[in-house]
């Protein structure tokens, strides 16, 4: 038995056997076994992922397993990269889990989910035929849906968002399963290698058609716009871990699934798609990140910044696609490396977040921004693990996203002559969207650690703060120390991501990595991750203790009052907040955001020239959501209320509908043979 | 004159083309807008020069000196001259859509230009063909002031970005339209202009200030 | 990287940090000058810096970490700046390092940190000087990211070291209107970066108007000394950097002495004379209001955007 298979049999038997013992094992032990299940199905996905990327893939198929099909799984480089992604999630989310399901989250059903869930988005990638790949796509779904609704019985705004997350995930599976069962009505069996036969023949209209609805269903998984609608509701009502779960492992399937469809399946394509691809990519991101820099419920923001990171991936995707379309495959590897690579840091690190940010609500209760500072000294581990995300999170040097941004960058500057005049329009734009991008991240991430984390607390629950259990810890930590070592030494992941992405293509390795620098192959650029940090490291502490030399021989540092204006001690009521801080960029973006103000003034009785009170509210609604699903939904409220007309009781009528239907049905048979 | 410097001077004028249609949206004193305008002037009269020297046109020449003395001196200076009657309201203080969005707009028009002059282009790939996407370029830009702008005297600018771009297009895919069309054209912008300058002072008289949108107030 | 790379390495960092406070002192003069004032002398902030270092550190109450590193890393991000940057010699840049987008990334890195000092401090000023200067932060990344893209398209390459080679060997292209026009649009992204008129005025302390001066108003002493420091050393980089790209004359391509004199001595005389340029230029403007500042930015965007399409359509 290959070492993969034992990988993959292994974590779903750890999961059904960790779901089981969920159900039986009493409370107290329950969310320990659990948590050490997730972990081992995590390890060893991660095991069998690590092996396909490293050594040849693996398929077998099992014909009794499902009805019709059979079970088919196959699995290659491309698979694998997301298979060690998964595990090495679950990993951390289920260290995390043993201290924070204790609160409430250790009932049987949820427990029970949780490695189910994990199993289950492992399979995802390791399917190897359309209906393996449908059945374990909707598992996902299911437990992943349930997860949601964890805690539904003690917010309501959990069923509406579990709702929403329902319907638009299963209105997604509703468009793979067409693209895909159109696709794999042209071949022999719904297996991928028959795909891949019968997409050299299909004709450009029908190939078209199946990339843009399989992509729609994965757009939607990923959160990309317009379909991104149940991410910043799905995310921030979930479970903190469920939400890392998702935000980091879940969402990148959807990109799996765009990368397998249309590239391996279909074969690249023509140009339009990736065009599309990248257009799309390039409004998730901007419209994602902003939303993100003026929000001010942390998960929202971090749900949101999810929408963005995903818009860059595809970004790397679409401009992969252009310049596979205009032959140039080595620069296709190369944004193909960017977008794969940025998949696994963002991984990393928004695991890394959102386990920060559940610690911070398991803390606090809390996950409005406004409400919360001054964690630095109650919470120092939660503090320096959502810091050293935050970093992570803005893209800047010293955190691994600089790494794969700066890839993203170098093809997309590479690629201005690759071909045509489209793709020379895009590039500039293309550029200019990650640049944005980046800039509003910076600014989204020193909001949400500077006002979140640092100066003083804004309300009692952030003054109560403790420090969270050692599991959520060592959770966080797992996840820190992942971020770390992918920031200094990419050179662990990137050859085998970047022969991934170089085999979709046909090419070998597009960056030659070493452990000092990082370069492209057959255009000049390079880069030094290692090199960089260490140089800001080795200057900070130099100045550090040139400072120090200095300072010793003149007094001790002493500390001091605010400077107040000599008013008396400054109040929490003094300090910007998350509001404020993002009220610039608000104002700037007031054509894109469309900002709701409202100002309440109340007067004095007895004169109306003295103001007693002023409340002010600002919000920003989802602008995209208002003006797209408002309608939608709208109309198929109006449909609905045509419903009663058409059924007034009578069962003759409902009888007459449906022999209508069968006489049309078999009249339209006739006519058109 | 030799290729190199031909090439460097035809880029550079009709750079400066382009630059001024972005300064045009860019600034809002109405006054500043006309002396980009005029230096948009000077870099057509300085575009159709070089043309002529490189084909040795006398022709060209003196539509050259022509295009100077229209649109560098007559039209500012009558663009000035309405300013001066359109009142105390100087500045473009509110335009429809707000500055810098209008900039970002002028680079997707400027993008749009580039892929629709593309084909045109490849008719005759050429040093002077190849500068047609600016002239494609101002023509959109001075539509976008037109549907943009709510001053009469900006609406003005507008129109004349417009046929400044119309023109360079022009003496960029033909090297010259003739002296009698050019003449013609002009005369009509002449026209245009003291018309629409005449109206400026009649809504000043009527409405108070020269906002366009008053207009409407007709409709009623 | 050899031992003379590391030489002209130190050689840069020692020029900036030494230079970058007459620098400011040199603006400051000609703008005293220019305004009718006899002004303080170009030493003056070395005696301030001098002055500053010599106090008893303090630290305000309820300040974290953050508030004690966050000068600490501004200024170590700017020098490794200056160690990768071809500023006197393109010897001394060790091949991987002067990408140009690390090179921004790394400036960015250490405005971040000192905005989050000033978020550290839990007052207004501080929250606000971060707020706004984290705006303006945001809105400068797309120019200088496109205008490095301009400049890399007729080299192939987002390196500093051969964009200074190239443009070295075919000095017909820093006037070319791609060349033009990103040298404009890194010239304000220069100005909004440092703070400069008219989008911050470094020579105010009114609330309603300041932003770098507002984030960092709780730091005093030596902390203090080590901002302004590290502010001063902003500056000069980001001119040092706008001289390489456009006018790299004299920069040297090996690390002999004579070669590092010269070096040198053009990049002194370049940042210098663009230092007075933008000091004679500041007493003509005045200060924007902060919701003009956008539209500056993104014409300079536009320009920068037209930079690419420049050097792609008219190459």
């Amino acid at each position: 038995m290959n070492l993969v298979a034992a990988g993959l049999v292994g974590a779903v038997v750890v999961a059904v056997a960790a779901a089981t013992a969920a159900l039986l094992v009493p409370r107290p032990a329950r969310s320990a076994v659990v948590g050490v299940g997730t972990v081992l199905c995590g390890a060893s996905g991660m095991a069998a992922g690590i092996v396909a990327l490293t050594g040849p893939g693996w398929s077998a198929a099992v014909a009794g397993l499902l009805p019709l099909t059979g079970v088919v799984l196959s699995v290659d480089a491309l698979s694998g990269v997301f298979l060690s992604v998964i595990g090495a999630v679950g990993i951390a989310v289920g260290i995390y889990g043993i201290g924070y399901a204790r609160h409430g989250l250790d009932g049987r059903g949820v427990q029970a989910m949780e490695p189910l869930f994990v199993a289950a988005m492992l399979l995802v990638p390791a399917a190897g035929g359309v209906g393996t790949f449908l059945v374990c796509w909707e598992l996902m779904a299911l437990t992943s849906l349930l997860l949601v609704l964890a805690e539904h019985t003690r917010r309501v705004e959990v069923a509406s968002a579990a709702r929403w997350y329902a319907v638009m995930t299963h209105l997604g599976f509703v468009a793979i399963l067409i693209g895909l069962v159109v696709l794999a009505g042209h071949a022999d069996n719904d297996s991928f290698p028959a795909l891949r036969v019968a997409a050299a023949g299909l004709s450009p209209a029908t190939a078209g058609l199946v990339f843009t609805l399989t992509l729609v269903g994965f757009a939607s998984k990923a959160g990309i716009l317009p379909l991104h609608a149940w991410l910043p509701r799905a995310h921030p009502e979930a479970p903190s871990h469920v939400s890392a779960l998702m935000s980091a492992a879940m969402v990148t399937l959807g990109v799996y699934g765009i990368v397998r469809v249309g590239f391996d399946l279909l074969g690249g394509g023509s140009r339009w798609w990736w065009l599309l691809v990248l257009a799309l990519g390039a409004v998730s991101a901007v419209y994602g990140i902003l939303q993100a820099a003026i929000g001010t419920d942390l998960k929202r923001l971090l749900a949101y910044s999810t929408t963005e990171n995903m818009g860059l991936v595809l970004i790397g995707v679409g401009a992969g696609g252009l310049f596979a379309a205009a032959g140039n495959m080595l620069l296709a590897g190369l944004a193909l490396t960017a977008a794969l690579l940025h998949v696994v840091n963002h991984a990393a690190f928004k695991t890394l977040l959102f386990l920060a940010a559940g610690s911070v609500l398991h803390a606090t209760g809390s996950r409005d921004l406004d409400d919360l500072g001054g964690l630095r000294p109650r919470m120092p581990v939660t503090t320096a693990a959502f810091g050293l995300g935050a970093l992570a999170g803005s893209a800047l040097p010293l955190g691994p996203a600089f790494v794969s941004e700066w890839l993203l960058l170098q093809a997309l500057v590479h690629g201005l002559a690759a071909g045509g005049m489209a793709t020379a329009i895009m590039m500039p734009i293309a550029v200019a969207t990650v640049a944005l991008t980046a800039g509003l991240a910076v600014a989204t991430f020193v909001k949400a650690f500077g006002v979140g984390f640092l100066a003083r607390p804004r309300s009692e629950h952030a003054a109560a703060a403790r420090e969270s259990p050692p599991s959520m810890l060592a959770g966080m930590g797992v996840a820190a120390a992942v971020c770390v070592v992918l920031a200094v030494a990419p050179v662990l992941v990137l050859p085998v991501i970047g022969a991934a992405s170089g085999r979709v293509f046909g090419v070998a390795d597009p960056v030659l990595s070493g452990l000092l620098a990082v370069r492209l192959q057959g255009f000049t650029g390079s880069l030094s991750p290692l090199l960089v940090a260490a140089a800001v490291v080795f200057a900070t502490v130099v100045f550090a203790v040139a400072a120090r030399l200095i300072a010793a021989r003149h007094r001790a540092r002493v500390a001091a009052r605010l400077w107040d204006c000599g008013a008396g001690p400054l109040s929490a009521r003094m300090e910007y907040t998350a509001t404020s801080f993002a009220e610039p960029l608000q104002r700037v973006f007031d054509n894109v955001l469309r900002p709701e103000h409202d100002v309440d003034i109340t007067h004095y009785r007895e004169s109306r020239y003295l103001v007693d009170a002023v409340s002010y509210r600002l919000r920003v609604p989802d602008r995209v959501e208002h003006r797209l699903y408002r309608p939608v939904l709208s109309a198929v409220r109006a449909w609905g209320r045509a419903g009663p007309r058409l059924a007034n009781g009578s069962v003759h009528l409902y009888l007459g509908y449906g022999f209508a239907v069968v006489c049309g049905a078999l009249l339209l048979l006739v006519v058109t043979r | 004159m030799s290729e190199a410097v031909f090439v460097e001077l035809l880029s550079l004028s009709s750079g400066i083309v382009l630059l001024t249609a972005v300064l045009v949206l860019w600034r809002r004193e109405l006054a500043m807008v006309i002396r980009v305008f005029a230096v948009q002037g000077v870099a057509l009269a300085g575009l159709v020069a070089v043309l002529a020297v490189r084909e040795s046109s006398a022709e060209l020449g003196i539509v050259a000196a022509g295009v100077l003395i229209l649109r560098a001196g007559l039209l500012p200076y009558l663009l000035g001259r309405a300013l001066t009657a359109a009142g105390p309201q100087r500045r473009e203080t509110r335009p429809l859509v707000n500055v810098a969005a209008s900039l970002l707009a002028a680079a997707g028009l400027t993008l749009l230009a580039l892929a629709v002059s593309a084909p045109l282009v490849a008719l005759a790939p050429s040093p002077a063909t190849a500068a047609i996407p600016v002239g494609m370029a101002v023509v959109l830009i001075g539509f976008f002031v037109l549907v943009t702008r709510r001053r009469a005297l900006s609406q003005l600018i507008g129109f004349l970005l417009m046929d400044n771009g119309i023109t360079t297009v022009g003496f960029l895919t033909t090297a010259g339209i003739g002296l009698v069309v050019e003449l013609g054209v002009s005369l009509d912008i002449l026209l245009a202009v003291l018309v629409l300058g005449v109206l400026t002072g009649w809504m000043q008289t009527a409405f108070g200030n020269t906002d366009l949108d008053e207009l409407r107030e007709l409709h009623d | 990287m050899s031992l003379a790379g590391v030489l002209s390495a130190l050689l840069q960092i020692a020029l900036v940090t030494v230079g970058s406070p007459l620098l400011v002192g040199v603006m400051r003069q000609i703008r005293a000058r220019l305004e009718g004032r006899a002004g303080a002398g170009v030493l003056q902030p070395w005696r301030d810096l001098r002055k500053l270092a010599r106090k008893q550190p303090v630290t305000p109450r309820g300040t974290s970490e953050v508030f004690r590193v966050a000068p600490l890393l501004m200024l170590a991000t700017t020098v490794a700046v200056v160690a990768v940057a071809p500023f006197v010699t393109t010897a001394s840049v060790p091949a991987a390092g002067a990408d140009l987008f690390v090179v921004v990334a790394l400036l960015t890195l250490g405005a971040a940190a000192l905005a989050l000092a000033g978020l550290d401090t839990g007052t207004a000023f501080g929250g606000m000087g971060a707020s706004r200067e984290i705006t303006i932060l945001a809105l400068v990344e797309p120019t200088l990211l496109v205008a490095i893209f301009a400049l890399s398209v007729p080299v192939g390459s987002t390196n500093l070291a051969d964009i200074v080679t190239s443009t070295l060997h075919d000095p017909g292209r820093t006037i070319t209107p791609a060349s033009l026009l990103a040298a404009v649009a890194l010239g304000l992204a220069v100005v909004a970066e440092t703070g400069r008129l008219p989008v911050d005025n470094p020579s105010t302390h009114l609330e309603l108007t300041m932003i770098h001066e507002a984030m960092v108003l709780e730091y005093a002493g030596p902390d203090l000394a080590m901002v302004e420091l590290a502010s001063a050393m902003r500056l000069s980089v980001f001119l040092g950097l706008w001289a390489t790209l456009f006018a790299p004359w004299g920069i040297a391509a090996d690390a002999g002495v004579g070669a590092l004199a010269l070096g040198t001595g053009v990049l002194v005389v370049k940042v210098t004379a663009l230092g007075a340029a933008l000091a004679a230029g500041e007493v003509f403007l005045a200060k924007l209001r902060l919701f003009r500042v956008p539209e500056l930015l993104a014409g300079s965007f536009v320009l920068a955007l037209l930079a690419v399409v420049a050097s792609f359509f008219f190459a």
